[in-house]
């Protein structure tokens, strides 16, 4: 298989470019007949089989850019590396577009080379250093008057006689063979970096360096403050060289890895910095949850042949069928009650939840919520005037603190809502049920309980901690047709999509 | 390379080697009055050699219908068309019996029918009597092809241009993943009816009012089609309106340019530029004088609150397009 293209592909799915296997096939079939000839051609090719949307194909522009210059770059070095005895060759510069530009075959070729000759890491790079040396004695022999050293370490010559494009391909080969692709978040990138330039050949530069230090001649001196300035340029080289690697392969995998963390961790330890995250895969929950919905409502529009009815509704026509009746089922959506405990402990969970239940208004139009800590109020209106970040914010200013008192909380929610709760209403009530001791008014809990469809009890605190202290949790869930734990994005996914199911 | 290609499109309406590269493509676009982007040409050249779909998607008028139109023309291929519709379902895309048909011929036969029966004894040996003659009344000669299967079974190939599948349910995606993948439908009563010959080319457009599903965008090509930059703009006009003056065309491209740069409801499009071009052509104005604009705007502007708001910037507009 095209290794090029393949890598090129796993770049794009970093980038979060969803490519299908089927695609990849398109993407060859695509290539084989085009070629990598002409790169502006290839670009559009490939914009065409691999992304699919406009965001995809933003994305898809700026990956190809930043991987296709990398790629031409280092398989033009390999091919100059071989003729490395010939040192007048060396001195040419090489555009490396111009050979860019040459016939795809052998460019391919070359791709499909460029692992074995590069395989042999610091191999290539000391053929050139060593032609590089050849050169170098004879401007030795020409400026004998000022006496110049020779650097004796592999990586020392490199830096002295390679020139960039040699440099360049015994950095490539370097991190190859310690494998920067594996590099995953970016605090490991000095990590990476150091460990590049060990496998080029560090240490022994820095030995020679000290013995340079040492001595006193003139030439070598000169030579150890040359090769010190060189090695710190190489260093920065080194440094951007596995930052775009880090670009490249593994941005993505690090966030990744960060929001699969996320999902698992306890909302209240989420730190203000994760919390942009966190929001926005709340928002993209919420979209998937509403089109995995509407796709369902959208199938029961659908129906058997209702006979009668239509038997009924063609009798004008002397029995011939014309109309057809169907038999449809008619898809309540839930009316969902969403009472939050917004006192400091809770508040947090409150903030998703509610972010959760309105990113949903697609396919949950009706839902009111009621913020309480001492007593409670309607805070649907919030939601209308505000979008759902600003709502949240002065909710939790407005209502939040305060101690809580479950009791009282159900008393006034009997009262708003005595009227509209009926057989089609879910509530949902959000709290940890830490009532500090105060009258538990479960014969309230029961009555709305006995009034509604279903009703929900999310509980941010872990099972383990549920009926320690001034937690009535056991009480209350005996008034609960479903208790949960909703500490995580993950449980509260859970939550919501069964809520979705079972409305 | 193109061995392979050309062993793989043999019976075609024009050999493959014709259109052997995407310069090609451009060129024969071009001369059917079509001046497009490499990307288009590209799009066009991967469609015909790799046998897949292409959907087309960008703001309305920027030629999307007209580049599966002159597809149609540069490969000399039958154009088949199937509009889309919220509601638009099977038996007006793929194949509908004919009843009215199959009734009278019950009539017609009902006689024969009689004779068939004669001699037989108690139903079961009637009902055998009649499957003896099989489904007759459920065959190819009862079968109405809609634009899907006409084109599946159209014996050269041709281009088959499904318009605008974002005003047709979701639903209706699905129906169209069989044909675009395999280039086939299954018919209950018949079986499965493939395209023998040679597939026909697809183009689907879009106008992205709804997002189309990952499973049919997986199986095609996909094109976005952006407004053109001012010099793709000005040869297009320079084909498709030739008597324009240059100096004319310059300007009234510009003119087009800063609208679309306006926040209008919505922004002109190349068919609008294109007639507005045509419309100043039959005003004999020969450069933008901000009266000419004003009184022409409505060929532009298709919103009564876009002209208003334009309108008092007319003079303005002008000043810079003629100036630029």
């Amino acid at each position: 298989m095209d290794r090029l293209l393949a890598s090129f592909i796993r770049a794009l799915r970093n980038a979060q470019v969803r490519v299908s296997t089927a695609e990849t096939l398109d993407a060859m079939r695509a290539v084989e007949l085009v070629g990598y000839s002409d790169r502006a051609t290839l670009k559009n090719t490939l914009g065409l089989v691999l992304p699919k949307t406009r965001d995809d194909k933003a994305a898809f522009d700026a990956c190809f850019e930043r991987f296709f210059v990398l790629k031409d770059a280092a398989n033009v070095g390999v091919d100059r590396s071989i003729p490395a005895e010939d040192p007048p060759s060396l001195e040419q510069s090489h555009d490396p577009q111009a050979e860019a530009e040459e016939d795809g075959s052998e460019q391919r070729e070359r791709g499909e080379g460029r692992g074995d000759s590069q395989g042999d890491g610091a191999g290539g790079g000391a053929t050139s250093g060593g032609g590089g040396s050849e050169r170098a004695s004879a401007q030795a022999q020409d400026g004998e008057s000022d006496g110049a050293a020779e650097p004796q370490s592999s990586l020392g010559k490199l830096l002295m006689y390679g020139d960039r494009m040699a440099i360049g391909i015994a950095i490539a080969a370097a991190g190859r063979a310690i494998g920067v692709h594996n590099i995953e978040v970016f605090t490991q990138k000095s990590v990476y970096t150091r460990k590049v330039m060990n496998e080029m050949g560090l240490l022994e530069l820095t030995e020679e360096l000290e013995r340079l230090h040492r001595s006193a001649a003139v030439p070598e001196r000169r030579l150890d403050l040359e090769l010190t300035r060189r090695r710190d340029w190489l260093r920065d080289r080194v440094r951007d060289y596995v930052e775009h690697q880090y670009l490249l392969h593994a941005d993505v995998t690090g966030k990744r890895v960060r929001e699969e963390l996320l999902r698992t961790v306890r909302l209240a330890n989420a730190d203000a910095r994760s919390l942009r995250q966190m929001q926005e895969m709340v928002t993209r929950m919420a979209k998937r949850l509403a089109s995995l919905y509407s796709r369902r409502r959208r199938i029961s529009k659908r129906g058997h042949l209702h006979i009668p009815q239509t038997l009924r509704r063609n009798a004008g026509y002397d029995g011939a069928i014309f109309k057809l009746r169907w038999r449809s089922t008619r898809v309540d959506r839930p009316k969902v009650f969403v009472i939050c405990d917004v006192s400091g402990s809770v508040a947090e969970y409150a903030r998703f939840m509610l972010m959760l239940l309105y990113s949903l208004d697609e396919v949950l139009p009706k839902v009111r919520s009621f913020a309480f800590s001492s007593e409670l109020t309607e805070v649907s209106d919030y939601f209308s005037a505000h979008s759902v970040d600003d709502a949240i914010a002065r909710i939790l200013l407005i209502h939040g603190g305060g101690s809580t008192d479950y009791g009282r909380a159900f008393m006034d929610f009997d009262e708003i809502c005595a009227g509209t709760l009926d057989r089609r209403s879910t509530v949902i009530i959000l709290g940890d049920a830490r009532n500090n001791y105060g009258v538990t008014r479960s014969e309230v809990l029961k009555s709305i309980y006995d009034r509604c469809k279903r009703l929900i009890w999310l509980n941010p605190e872990s099972r383990a901690s549920w009926d320690l202290g001034d937690s009535e949790m056991q009480l209350y869930a005996g008034f609960s047709h479903q208790v949960e734990e909703c500490g995580t994005l993950a449980q509260l996914e859970r939550v919501v999509g069964r809520l979705l199911r079972g409305a | 390379m193109s061995d392979s290609l050309k062993a793989s499109s043999t019976s075609s309406a024009i050999a493959a080697s014709a259109i052997d590269s995407v310069a090609v493509v451009k060129s024969r676009l071009e001369a059917s009055q079509y001046i497009c982007s490499d990307e288009v040409a590209t799009a066009v050249f991967l469609a015909y050699h790799l046998k897949k779909p292409v959907l087309i998607e960008g703001p309305p008028g920027v030629g999307k219908t007209e580049l599966a139109k002159t597809a149609a023309q540069m490969f000399s291929l039958p154009l088949i068309r199937l509009q889309c519709y919220e509601g638009l379902d099977e038996s007006k895309a793929l194949y509908e019996w004919k009843y009215g048909k199959q009734l009278l011929y019950t009539q017609v036969l009902k006689q024969t029918v009689d004779e068939v029966l004669q001699g037989a004894r108690g139903f079961a040996e009637s009902v055998q009597r009649l499957h003896e003659f099989g489904d007759i009344f459920f065959s190819e000669e009862f079968l109405e092809p809609r634009p899907l299967l006409k084109a599946l079974r159209e014996k050269n190939g041709c281009v088959l241009l499904i318009d605008e599948v974002d005003k047709a349910d979701p639903e209706f995606e699905s129906l169209l993943l069989e044909v675009l993948s395999d280039y086939q439908v299954s018919i209950p009563e018949i079986g499965t009816v493939k395209a023998t010959h040679e597939p026909p080319l697809v183009f689907l457009t879009s106008n992205n009012t709804r997002e189309i599903s990952d499973a049919l965008k997986r199986r095609c090509l996909h094109l976005y089609i952006p407004f053109p930059d001012v010099e793709l703009e000005q040869r297009i006009i320079a084909a498709r309106v030739p008597d324009v003056a240059p100096e004319l065309r310059r300007q009234l491209v510009r003119f087009i340019h800063s609208l679309r740069e306006r926040d209008v409801k919505k922004a002109p499009s190349i068919s609008e530029t294109i007639d507005w071009a045509r419309t100043l052509l039959l005003l004999h104005a020969d450069s933008l004088d901000p009266d000419t604009v004003k009184s022409t705007l409505n060929v532009i502007l298709k919103f009564q609150e876009d002209i208003e708001s334009v309108q008092r910037d007319v003079p303005m507009l002008a000043q810079q397009a003629r100036d630029a």
